[in-house]
């Protein structure tokens, strides 16, 4: 009796669930996506991640933006001009309104850089995202509308940097709100904030007195849809099901081996984009038997990447040279290819004095065990027998990312991210003598003198053709065996317009709509 | 007497904590990974930038200095500062506690109503076709891994059928002003019936997905413990007395019977109330399992600190109230 009281109860309950909790009739037009990360705070100066800037970025604008063929391009600032090596002018944009009504002036541009880059400027704290601003020293307000940033020495990347900044009124701090500025926001972004649902959500509406964002970027106006929800669901499978249910509209890190559930599907589609993020085994350049060119030549010729990117990647990425990504400033598109050669790899191995081959180990984390195994077992067939290590990512940067060489490590299957498309953000940390992402821990003084070089040469031309000199002299010396760059893959409704993936990661929903 | 014994739960937890403390953070420590590498990822960073961020966390400190630091900070109700969230972090778990907590208390009400009659019925029918197809259900329950069924129950109840949403706590367009911030308490209260469904067509999936495993291990623990109750003198006894049938069982046996599921059920709530990384990932339900599994990673070590030291509260807190229990359900048992 009691247990069919029970019973009871319980149908009765779901059933209400299931008929109460359908979703309310379609009245705004609601954009949703399906994303992988919570934003870790909505302060744009108090993180160093990129899912969190992805998000924070539809609310807030920058002085820079990017196109969607990714040339940087005024979005707060009307224009810029460059008055000295260390000199940079901003005109800011005229009839631009803060999410609270009050007007952008170039004091806000001012407070927002000195936020950043002044040591102890936020409660006593630095800004994490100081470095991304290099050797800015001092910003200055000249006049209404200009602004004057100086930097200490030349850094002929700092325009590419700035669309990385958002703009914050002057004196943000967000006070009142519990947690202060990193769970409120006041920007001058499409979207402003409506809720932030920790861990669950981040719920945004268009923001009607939107001046329009950069004429570089067409349509100029308010953003389209009414509300945008970035819906946090970290695991891939279940984003796809959010996708084939029609719950949300956008998925972002769709997995490749679930393209085909979505192309499948008759409501649904992939959409890809070249990515920023360059992968490659990182040879250990500095012990036994990779010390040796012609053993990292060997492994370089003994990989078939194409069969990888075909089988594993279903065809999404692009095989690389070099360090650099086809869209990256300066890079080189001559570079020598070390294409698919088992016996040329078998004959440079016994000119080493391997002629029964080697026995080595490599690092991996664990998402990417598959790749590795495929290389692993590709390689093995010219006698580099590899072993494949699975191991914790932060276990593997301790490991690798040190200053010494690792004793016990030969390969490490890594990737480098490099958002700015520009050699700086990832030719000089993975490449220079001693640099943070070196884990190869490769030296040749003559690429770090071109490096040293070029990342203060202001001649865009000069600068551009001593990367390609490195990116030559890095091809012949082979630290790595160079990989490729995946693509990002995102799974979109049939119903979204006007909407494309962006190749710097961002999800910008100003123009996207739904029919 | 309770109250005495409460006070002296209460001062047994502080060398439980202390423990605790010292372990997590020598562990925490001891583990290779540096917060400020991580956190860094893949940027140009000069060494100075780097050195002036480690000051910025406190970690260019020797490790027993922070420890005393992080101690005496405790004592004081101050947990430090999320590495990554820039909040104190005992803001940051209590924002994620409250999801944990609801689910946990659906997940447990669910495993409890079905696994207590079926136990009892199985025990009661022991040996017929009943008593094996729950044997072979519960069996099924407690193999089944959570991110394998919960995805069956997604494709079918979400992409199929289009009955329940795939994640979430609560629709948009539904707002609660919070009391116990339990979106199904507080919409009751609220008198938000609109809300109340949606809230509990979010809660249904994961809830099943755990309540369904736990209620399995409960089901087979009832079944035991009323089998051997059923044997004892005083059950004979009473039906020797020509008592009725349910009269024994529910008020005789099964109070008995419970002993060994309540210790069961406060072990469980204490596992499900640290929460459960797998299912909130796989339903994106903003629970506090996710939080300190990626805190883990990220070696966010104030953050997994505090919660290391919660957990080890409700643990303590939770056996003493099945303590309780137990003195409810059998009177000769003592505190």
């Amino acid at each position: 009796m009691r247990l069919r009281t029970t019973l009871l109860a319980a149908a009765v309950a779901a059933t209400a669930g299931v008929t109460l909790g359908a979703p309310a009739p379609a009245g705004a037009q609601e954009l949703r996506v399906g994303f992988s990360a919570d934003a870790l705070t909505l302060d744009p100066a108090n993180h160093r991640n990129r899912e969190t800037e992805t998000i924070i970025r539809n609310m807030y604008d920058g002085v820079l933006t990017r196109t969607p063929d990714m040339q940087l391009a005024p979005q707060l600032a009307e224009g810029w001009s460059q008055t000295s090596p260390t000199t940079y002018e901003f005109t800011i944009r005229d009839g631009v309104t803060f999410h609270d009504g009050s007007a952008l002036t170039a004091q806000d541009i001012k407070y927002t850089f000195d936020r950043l880059i002044q040591d102890g400027a936020m409660n006593g704290q630095t800004s994490p995202r100081k470095s991304l601003l290099g050797p800015l020293d001092r910003v200055e307000v000249k006049g209404d509308r200009t602004v004057v940033f100086t930097l200490s020495e030349p850094w002929p990347i700092f325009p590419a940097m700035l669309p990385f900044q958002e703009v914050v009124p002057d004196g943000f701090t967000g006070a009142g709100a519990e947690g202060g500025a990193n769970v409120t926001s006041n920007g001058t972004g499409p979207f402003k904030l409506v809720e932030w649902r920790k861990g669950d959500a981040v719920i945004m509406e268009r923001f009607e007195d939107y001046y329009g964002g950069s004429p570089d970027n067409p349509p100029v106006g308010k953003a389209c849809v009414e509300r945008a929800i970035f819906q946090i669901i970290p695991e891939s499978a279940s984003r796809v099901a959010a996708l084939l249910a029609g719950d949300v509209q956008i998925i972002n890190e769709l997995p490749a081996h679930a393209m085909g559930q979505v192309e499948n599907n008759p409501d649904t589609e992939v959409l890809t984009v070249n990515g920023t993020r360059t992968f490659f085994v990182a040879l250990n350049n500095a012990q036994p038997p990779f010390d040796d060119p012609r053993v990292r030549k060997a492994a370089n010729y003994a990989l078939d990447k194409q069969l990888i990117i075909d089988r594993i990647l279903n065809g999404t990425a692009t095989p690389l040279n070099g360090v650099l990504s086809p869209d990256a400033f300066g890079h080189n598109p001559d570079l020598k290819e070390y294409g698919h050669d088992l016996e040329k790899a078998k004959a440079l191995l016994a000119e080493a004095g391997h002629e029964d081959g080697l026995d080595v180990t490599m690092d991996v984390e664990g998402p990417f065990k598959d790749t590795a195994e495929a290389i692993a077992s590709l390689l093995s067939k010219a006698g580099i027998r590899a072993k494949v290590q699975v191991a914790e990512s932060a276990i593997l940067k301790d490991k690798w990312r040190s200053d010494e060489a690792p004793e016990d490590g030969q390969m490490w299957l890594t990737s480098w991210g490099n958002g700015s498309l520009d050699p700086v953000g990832i030719f000089n940390p993975t490449l220079t003598t001693g640099g943070r992402g070196n884990s190869a821990h490769y030296s040749n003084p003559e690429v770090d003198a071109l490096l040293e070089q070029a990342a203060t040469e202001m001649d865009q031309e000069k600068r551009a053709a001593l990367y390609r000199q490195a990116q030559e002299i890095v091809n012949e010396d082979a630290p790595w065996i160079f990989l490729w760059l995946p693509q990002d893959i995102y799974g979109v409704s049939k119903r979204l317009t006007n909407w494309q993936p962006s190749a710097d990661s961002r999800i910008n929903l100003h123009d996207a709509c739904l029919k | 007497m309770t109250l005495g014994k409460f006070i002296e739960r209460l001062a047994q937890l502080v060398p439980v904590l202390l423990g605790v403390s010292l372990i997590v953070f020598l562990m925490m420590s001891l583990t290779p990974g540096d917060p400020v590498e991580i956190m860094l990822g893949d940027q140009h960073v000069t060494p100075e930038q780097e050195q002036a961020l480690r000051h910025d966390l406190g970690l260019d400190r020797p490790p027993h200095e922070r420890f005393l630091v992080f101690i005496g900070n405790a004592l004081q109700g101050d947990f430090g500062t999320s590495f990554y969230h820039r909040r104190p972090v005992g803001e940051v778990i209590a924002e994620r506690l409250p999801a944990t907590i609801e689910l946990t208390l659906v997940a447990m009400i669910l495993a409890l109503v079905t696994a207590i009659p079926l136990g009892v019925l199985a025990a009661v029918k022991k040996s017929t076709i009943f008593d094996k197809a729950s044997t072979v259900g519960s069996l099924l329950g407690v193999s089944m891994p959570h991110f394998w069924f919960g995805i069956l129950l997604l494709m079918l109840f979400a992409v199929h059928l289009h009955w329940l949403p795939v994640a979430g706590r609560i629709d948009y367009e539904y707002q609660v002003e919070p009391i116990t911030h339990l979106l199904l308490v507080d919409s009751l209260l609220r008198g938000n019936i609109a809300a109340f469904g949606n809230a509990l067509s979010h809660i249904i999936l994961p809830a099943l997905t755990l309540g369904l495993a736990m209620g399995a291990i409960l089901m087979r623990v009832t079944r035991t413990s009323m089998l051997e109750v059923m044997r004892a003198d005083y059950v004979r006894f009473a039906e020797a007395k020509g008592l009725a049938r349910h009269r024994i069982l529910f008020r005789h046996a099964l109070k008995n019977a419970l002993i060994p599921t309540v210790t069961v059920a406060a072990l469980e709530t204490g596992t499900l109330l640290g929460g459960n990384m797998i299912v909130e990932t796989i339903f994106g339900w903003p629970g506090l399992g996710r939080l300190v599994v990626e805190s883990i990673f990220q070696r966010n070590y104030p953050l997994v600190q505090a919660a290391v030291l919660f957990y080890a509260v409700t643990y303590v807190m939770l056996n003493f109230l099945a303590d309780i229990l137990y003195t409810i359900l059998n009177p000769r048992v003592k505190l």
